[in-house]
């Protein structure tokens, strides 16, 4: 009977949670799933030619940007996902664009 | 005149490049006269002591501390690592020769067959390989610990690190150097910033080193590394290049892969004609 009444009241809470989201969360989804593609892509992009900063997802780091906004996503915060991903976006170019730019650096005496 | 801008841009071009590739002998004089201008009170081996040769007081509490060096225990732990037989009878003098007092100063090297910098810790680990044993770790415990001894068995030999003249050997020097003075990180400085052009001030309680002497005491003994967690204060170079790399948010890349390699040899050689002093205090 005790075992009846949990099952009821987590199928109760299961529905509960399904009815209170709102339908955005489809393509609040999508929005990751993309913004993951290219912030995956941005982040080997710096990692080839050495330029891939420490925080994005260096298994030592604080803060790990990318697998923290994996993360996220699974436990269904999708904001968070991307606002993280915003991050990873940002220095993945940055870190690339670093390296391009110091390609000819060498002593300046 | 369009062929004349060509040939100006690619003269332009020939020129910027023959710079970069300046050999690494005259990369070493200029190296050497920027530090002796810099701090002309300070002897050439004096740089093997970092920070300690550019600071009067940090130099007083490091006196002190080399009146009890806390690395000798780890000497002794390397002498027994070095004397201990493998289990097949044979040891690390059947890889490196008797005299262990010869083995630090012929690292880092190139290695023709392999194309490859050579350092004392790829070697270490070979030996072990070679011989059955299960190789050490990269930066720190045991690894530490035999560099040290063999470090401290060759103190007061010069370092002596030739760059032969083969296209492989000078593209990986070239590498070291670059990734030398090249920012990176979410910082933006380079090794060079920091032990270049601001060694001898104070950061955070520190004060930079200078990059000339830079490798002479590794591995080194840090208070810092002797703090819970981080194990017994020993660590290799390649610990510490990864300690730099950190600090200025750039990810780390891994010990004995090809980016510190080079930069070990492009690094060592910058130190060439200062003696050993390995293994070092360093708080
Ligand atoms: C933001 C500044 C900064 C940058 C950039 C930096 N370091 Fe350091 N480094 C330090 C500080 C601080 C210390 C500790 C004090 C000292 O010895 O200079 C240190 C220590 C060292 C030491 C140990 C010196 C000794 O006497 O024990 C080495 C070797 C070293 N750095 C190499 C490098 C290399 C190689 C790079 C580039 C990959 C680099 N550092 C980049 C700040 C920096």
């Amino acid at each position: 009977m005790k075992k009846l009444i949990a099952a009821f009241g987590l199928a109760l809470f299961i529905t509960g949670c399904n009815a209170t989201t709102p339908d955005k969360p489809a393509s609040k989804q999508a929005q990751y799933e993309a913004a993951l593609k290219n912030a995956q892509a941005a982040v080997d992009k710096a990692a080839s030619v050495g330029g891939e900063w420490r925080d994005i997802r260096w298994k030592k780091s604080k803060k790990k940007y990318l697998p923290s906004a994996i993360e996220a996503a699974k436990a269904g915060d999708y904001d968070k996902a991307l606002k993280l991903l915003d991050i990873v976006q940002f220095q993945a170019e940055a870190g690339y664009k670093q390296a391009m730019a110091q390609k000819n650096a060498g002593p300046r005496f | 005149m369009k062929k004349m801008l060509t040939l100006l841009l690619s003269a332009g071009l020939v020129a910027t490049a023959t710079q970069a590739m300046s050999s690494p002998k005259e990369d070493l004089a200029h190296f050497r006269t920027y530090f002796e201008q810099r701090f002309p009170g300070i002897q050439l081996n004096e740089f093997g002591n970092g920070p300690y040769a550019l600071d009067a007081s940090k130099r007083l509490q490091w006196e002190s501390m080399e009146e009890f060096p806390p690395y000798e225990e780890y000497v002794d732990k390397g002498r027994e690592i070095w004397e201990t037989p493998f289990k097949n009878g044979k040891s690390f003098a059947s890889c490196f020769g008797k005299d262990a007092s010869k083995v630090r100063p012929k690292y880092p090297h190139w290695d023709k067959a392999s194309s490859k910098v050579v350092t004392l810790e790829g070697d270490i680990n070979k030996c072990l390989k070679a011989n059955g044993e299960k190789p050490f770790g990269w930066k720190k415990g045991k690894i530490a610990h035999l560099g040290a001894f063999l470090g401290y068995e060759a103190r007061g030999q010069k370092t002596n690190v030739v760059v032969p003249n083969d296209p492989k050997a000078l593209q990986a020097y070239e590498d070291g150097k670059h990734f030398f003075y090249a920012k990176r990180g979410q910082l933006n400085m380079a090794c060079a910033d920091c032990h270049v052009y601001y060694a001898g001030q104070r950061i955070r309680g520190n004060v930079l080193s200078a990059a000339l002497g830079h490798t002479t005491h590794f591995p080194v003994y840090r208070a810092k590394w002797a703090k819970k967690g981080k194990g017994d204060g020993l660590g290799t170079l390649h610990r510490r290049y990864g300690g730099c790399n950190k600090q200025v948010r750039a990810r780390p890349f891994k010990a004995q892969g090809k980016e510190y390699r080079n930069l070990e040899f492009f690094h060592t050689y910058m130190s060439n004609g200062l003696e050993i002093n390995a293994p070092g205090y360093r708080e």
